[in-house]
């Protein structure tokens, strides 16, 4: 066991773990945080754990949560301020970008970084970005369709990501 | 899937306290954790059972690239976002950005290492081959404060296998400051894009002042016997203008010599196809590099 303390969207919880724990048990599990999804047990292929470790997409399910000692993590439940969704979260409302919703949170996750560094992009470089995040239903149509956009409002109203 | 039991977990904030936590455990009850991406699969399936875990993430001697006199040096701990994202590698290093941005996906590139590639050298992975096109050079340190290098024909021994000793950290990668005219690229195929290599290859050449070429080093992943050079090829683009029939000579030349697997990815024949496709196309890509294109 090894006592790790990890902020997670904003909260420091501190807890003892055992070193073999991954990452997307301790939040799912100890923090009761599961919007991360687990959609391959956890072989690292599907995407559906994807979080934000210091502020970077990783995968929740190829990391041990000792490792996230002393750093920062931002899950699903993390992207929505005061009640009011992301704009990426509203894009994907407003395109249908989901259908059962099993990979969103992954998704929302990384693309939320991919915009971040890349504020204005092609249809190319998002299904480039999007590689590491399976969904089943919807084809990506208007998960292409709804990051597109979501860049386009945060261009408009932030002049920037977030 | 849950990892393998670990009974401990250090997270060493020096190269020495590394080393010395690693000295503590039988050789091969304790492993390094870079990037974790191989590893912590490794670890669900129990092909690796350490009990103990050294997560070198803290370790600053491990992390950032340098670059003295033309030469480049990334510490081992240098993720492939950082590699891919480096526009001040020079023409002759190209390959490694190349390699770099396309392995598995945004979120892989933002954990994995070189220096966990080249440690694990799995016989399907893009960095091997590469640092081998490349004539890097791995640095070692031990125990006791020595170092040694060790030069990447020397370094990849076979599929999982490497000259790194049980009781040596990997330090960093280095590459030595490239002669004039020199360029260099990587490309693969695999059965989605960006999946692991069912072939990958590396091409770097360098030309004399009337660009005729006068060295060449062509290294191939995908194959069973591990990341390996393309002698043949090599030697057949010396001395060309590397144009599209040099080219085709000179991977038609690996394809003929070069021994493929057949497997569930893709039959031998094929894998001698995709030779000659895929390193046309990066041979032509390295030699536009080398004049300046």
């Amino acid at each position: 066991m090894k006592t790790i303390s990890v902020t997670v969207n904003g909260s420091v919880f501190e807890e003892d773990v055992p070193e073999r724990l991954l990452l997307v048990d301790f939040l799912r599990d100890r923090l009761a945080l599961t919007g991360t999804h687990v959609g391959c047990t956890h072989e690292g292929v599907c995407g559906a754990c994807t979080v934000h470790l210091d502020g970077e997409a990783v995968k929740s399910c190829m990391m041990l949560a000792v490792q996230a000692d002393g750093h920062a993590v931002t899950t699903v439940e993390g992207l929505a301020r005061d009640d009011r969704l992301s704009a990426l979260q509203e894009a994907f409302a407003r395109h249908h970008g989901l259908q059962c919703g099993y990979c969103t949170p992954g998704i929302l996750m990384n693309m939320t970084d991919f915009l971040t560094g890349n504020p204005d992009p092609s249809e190319d470089e998002i299904r480039h970005g999007l590689i590491g995040n399976l969904c089943r239903c919807t084809g990506y149509v208007h998960i292409v369709r709804a990051v597109k956009d979501a860049a386009r409002v945060l261009r408009e109203n932030t002049g920037g990501a977030r | 899937m849950y990892p393998a039991r670990i009974e401990h977990y250090e997270r060493p904030q020096s190269v020495a306290e590394a080393l010395a936590a690693l000295g503590r455990f039988e050789p091969g009850d304790a492993i390094f954790l870079a990037g974790g991406m191989s590893a912590m699969q490794a670890m669900k399936s129990r092909m690796l059972q350490p009990r103990c875990v050294i997560d070198l993430q803290d370790v600053a001697e491990l992390q950032g690239v340098t670059r003295e006199h033309g030469a480049l040096r990334l510490g081992a701990m240098t993720r492939y976002a950082a590699i891919a994202a480096d526009a001040a590698i020079p023409s002759a290093y190209q390959a490694l950005r190349d390699a770099a941005a396309h392995v598995g996906d945004r979120q892989v590139r933002n954990r994995g290492t070189i220096g966990g590639s080249v440690s694990w050298n799995y016989v399907a992975s893009c960095m091997p081959a590469t640092v081998l096109g490349l004539r890097g050079a791995m640095l070692l340190a031990a125990a006791d404060g020595s170092t040694r290098r060790v030069v990447a024909d020397d370094f990849f021994l076979g599929p999982l296998e490497t000259a790194r000793r049980d009781d040596e950290i990997l330090l960093a990668v280095e590459f030595p400051a490239p002669p004039a005219h020199c360029g260099s690229a990587y490309a693969k195929w695999g059965l989605i894009k960006d999946a692991l290599p069912v072939v990958g290859i590396c091409v770097m050449v360098g030309l004399d002042d009337d660009d005729k070429c006068v060295s060449a080093r062509i290294a191939l992943s995908g194959l069973a016997d591990g990341c390996q050079r393309a002698s043949a090829g090599e030697a057949s683009l010396l001395d060309s203008e590397g144009d599209e029939q040099a080219i085709a000579v000179a991977m038609d030349a690996i394809a003929e010599s070069v021994e493929t697997q057949s497997d569930q990815s893709a039959d031998a024949d094929y894998r001698r196809q995709l030779i000659r496709s895929v390193g046309r196309e990066v041979a032509a890509r390295a030699f536009a590099r080398a004049r300046g294109q």
